[in-house]
């Protein structure tokens, strides 16, 4: 029996090692995709998108992981968390790393176009405050930290900010004709990206909370939502007496 | 009678034995001492040999971690775990470790670059090859400055052949045109053009003399200088180009009486150098600062500007000589690509160091830091 239980935690140590490693291989690659996206490079472009490949199968391997422990070992309590907490985390990564790729096919799309300081600055920072924010969840994770995971929202707010500076910095450069609208919508889209990686990191750091604590963020609502609900499911229309025309 | 013999007889000889067997008793007894000291020896010079190894493979620059047959870890030293500044690099590294220690445990040797983008950007080399004793061991290199020492060797000769063909090419073409050209208008033009491309390879050469006058005079004629008048110098000598793209030049509060034991010439020139980068790369209606302050170390002189900034990529390579962030604007702004090299060289000269922090679109701020323990010549 101890024998099994200890091969079972190396198991679940398994899970998180590879996953530690999948979103380290992301972390690296944020910082990849902004010096092909400022430096035009075409060859870089093709290597990231190539190697996302990589990336799919072992996201799959990982997740097939998960589900043959569930099947097999019917983890429960904290166990079992780490386990469904990995599932979504995995798709969490995966996405990100196709967001990675979405920007340096941007790359391409631009390819050729000169970028103002401005815009070029604010891409680096955007960069780095995704890449920030991949480190603080891989960090929280290792760590199992909920307090450093609690604060990957906050960080998050900062890069959300930055798209709306850069949003509004493409404005400005497009109307001086300094990049015409192709360019302008492209890099529209490259800013979601970023701001969409972020997001993958904060959902990271919402589920280390669920595996240390047990809680979502997502609980308020629902708990607003049934408080809104009766026995039946039905929700509770309250009906406001008019006073009639 | 007999009886008393044999009494007598048997009572020596159980006292022979008495004494035989203590004999014995204290010859085993230091046998055992000597052999449990000798042991205690022996593994106290083992312990002391092992751990006289593991301080030496500490110290060593590079990461080496020793796997036997099965994987397990058997030796690894401080490098192999601090090879990556952040978890995630760390992660990127070990795995690369894992995976080619596997294939030197399966009897292949192989190396691979792990490029870590960071920042800051470091090459990690990672080798492992079988050992003869079973097992497996890898290490892990930084490369970094080794690959960064590379481009620029490579890029020094591509660069200094750009800025030196293009203007006497430039003056060639020029000259040949002239030869046939009957029209004076255009005479005029192209004269005009010739001297400016004459003035430019001019300023290259005269940077060129410079530097390699900085680089080579040990000697530096230190005296005590005014740290306010340096810097006011500095802010007031490029006023022209300044004028000309609407950027306003000022200079900082200064401590009163903030004196500096220096090459005066050689600071004034580095200031001069890298205000003269701050206007150029200035935009309409940018703002430069020059300022200086103290430490118990020695003084720092600051430029700020607030303008196009420098990309990441070539922050860490604009003191080479040469080296230009971007060539199509370099032409347009005048400059010969040696400027930062002179401040280098300056800092270097003075036993102090030069900085800088930039951002592209929000501007670039470099630091001069100059210690004060040069001891003025009377």
């Amino acid at each position: 029996m101890d024998e099994l239980r200890k091969s079972f935690h190396h198991d679940i140590e398994d899970v998180r090692t590879e996953l530690v490693h999948l979103a380290a291989f992301v972390t690296e690659s944020i910082p990849r995709a902004t010096a092909v996206l400022l430096n035009g490079d075409l060859e870089g472009a093709d290597e990231i998108i190539g190697g996302d490949d990589e990336i799919d199968a072992r996201s799959l391997d990982l997740e097939d992981r998960c589900v043959q422990i569930l099947a097999l070992q019917a983890p429960v309590a904290g166990d079992l968390r780490q386990i469904v907490a990995a599932l979504k985390m995995v798709a969490e990564v995966e996405r990100s790393a196709d967001l990675v790729c979405n920007i340096c096919k941007a790359a391409r799309r631009i390819y050729g176009h000169a970028l103002d300081p401005t815009l070029r600055g604010i891409i680096t920072r955007m960069g780095e405050q995704a890449q920030q924010l991949y480190i603080a969840a891989i960090e929280s994770f290792v760590e199992n930290d909920a307090a450093k995971a609690a604060a990957i929202d906050d960080m998050d707010n900062y890069l959300d900010a930055l798209q709306k500076q850069f949003v509004q910095a493409i404005f400005e450069s497009h109307a001086a004709g300094r990049i015409d609208l192709q360019v302008a919508v492209q890099l529209a889209v490259v800013a979601r990206f970023y701001e969409r990686i972020g997001d993958h990191a904060v959902n990271i750091g919402e589920r280390v909370r669920f595996v240390v604590t047990g809680w979502l963020p997502e609980h308020r609502g629902a708990a607003r939502f049934r408080s809104r609900t009766d026995d039946t499911g039905e929700i509770v229309r309250q009906v406001v007496e008019g006073s009639g025309s | 009678m007999t009886l008393l013999w044999l009494f007598a007889g048997g009572a020596v000889g159980a006292a022979v034995t008495a004494v035989m067997m203590q004999r014995v008793r204290r010859k085993v007894r230091t046998e055992t001492d000597a052999a449990e000291h000798s042991a205690s020896q022996v593994f106290a010079e083992l312990s002391t040999r092992t751990d006289r190894l593991q301080a030496a493979l500490d110290a060593m620059p590079y990461g080496v971690v020793v796997v036997d047959r099965d994987g397990r870890v058997l030796v690894r030293n401080q490098a192999s775990d601090d090879a990556g500044a952040d978890a995630h690099n760390e992660v990127l590294v070990q795995a690369a470790v894992q995976y080619n220690l596997r294939s030197a445990q399966r009897g292949e040797a192989r190396s691979q670059t792990v490029e870590l983008y960071g920042p800051p950007r470091r090459v990690i080399v990672v080798h492992a090859r079988p050992l003869s004793s079973d097992g497996a061991m890898a290490t892990i290199e930084d490369v970094t400055e080794r690959s960064r020492l590379d481009a620029v060797r490579t890029d020094f000769v591509a660069n200094i052949s750009h800025e030196l063909k293009t203007p006497i090419g430039a003056l060639a073409v020029l000259a040949e045109t002239l030869i046939d050209e009957t029209d004076p208008a255009v005479i005029s033009r192209l004269a005009d053009k010739t001297v400016n491309e004459a003035h430019r390879v001019a300023k290259i050469i005269d940077d060129l003399l410079e530097l390699s006058r900085i680089e080579l005079s040990g000697d530096l004629i230190v005296s005590e200088c005014d740290v306010a008048s340096l810097v006011l110098e500095a802010s007031s000598r490029n006023s022209y180009a300044a004028r000309q793209n609407q950027v306003g030049v000022n200079a900082g509060d200064i401590a009163v009486g903030l004196k500096i034991n220096a090459d005066h010439a050689q600071i004034a020139s580095a200031l001069g150098n890298l205000v003269d980068n701050a206007v150029k790369y200035s935009e309409m209606g940018g703002k430069v600062t020059v300022t200086a302050y103290a430490d118990q170390q020695g003084v720092t002189f600051v430029v700020a500007d607030t303008g196009i900034g420098i990309p990441l990529r070539d922050l860490d390579r604009i003191f080479e000589r040469f080296y230009r962030v971007d060539r199509a604007r370099s032409r347009g702004t005048g400059g010969t690509g040696l400027g930062l090299s002179i401040v280098r060289h300056v800092a270097s000269n003075h036993g102090g160091a030069v900085t800088v922090e930039s951002r592209e679109g929000e501007g670039s701020t470099f630091r001069l830091y100059i210690p004060d323990r040069l001891v003025p010549q009377t």
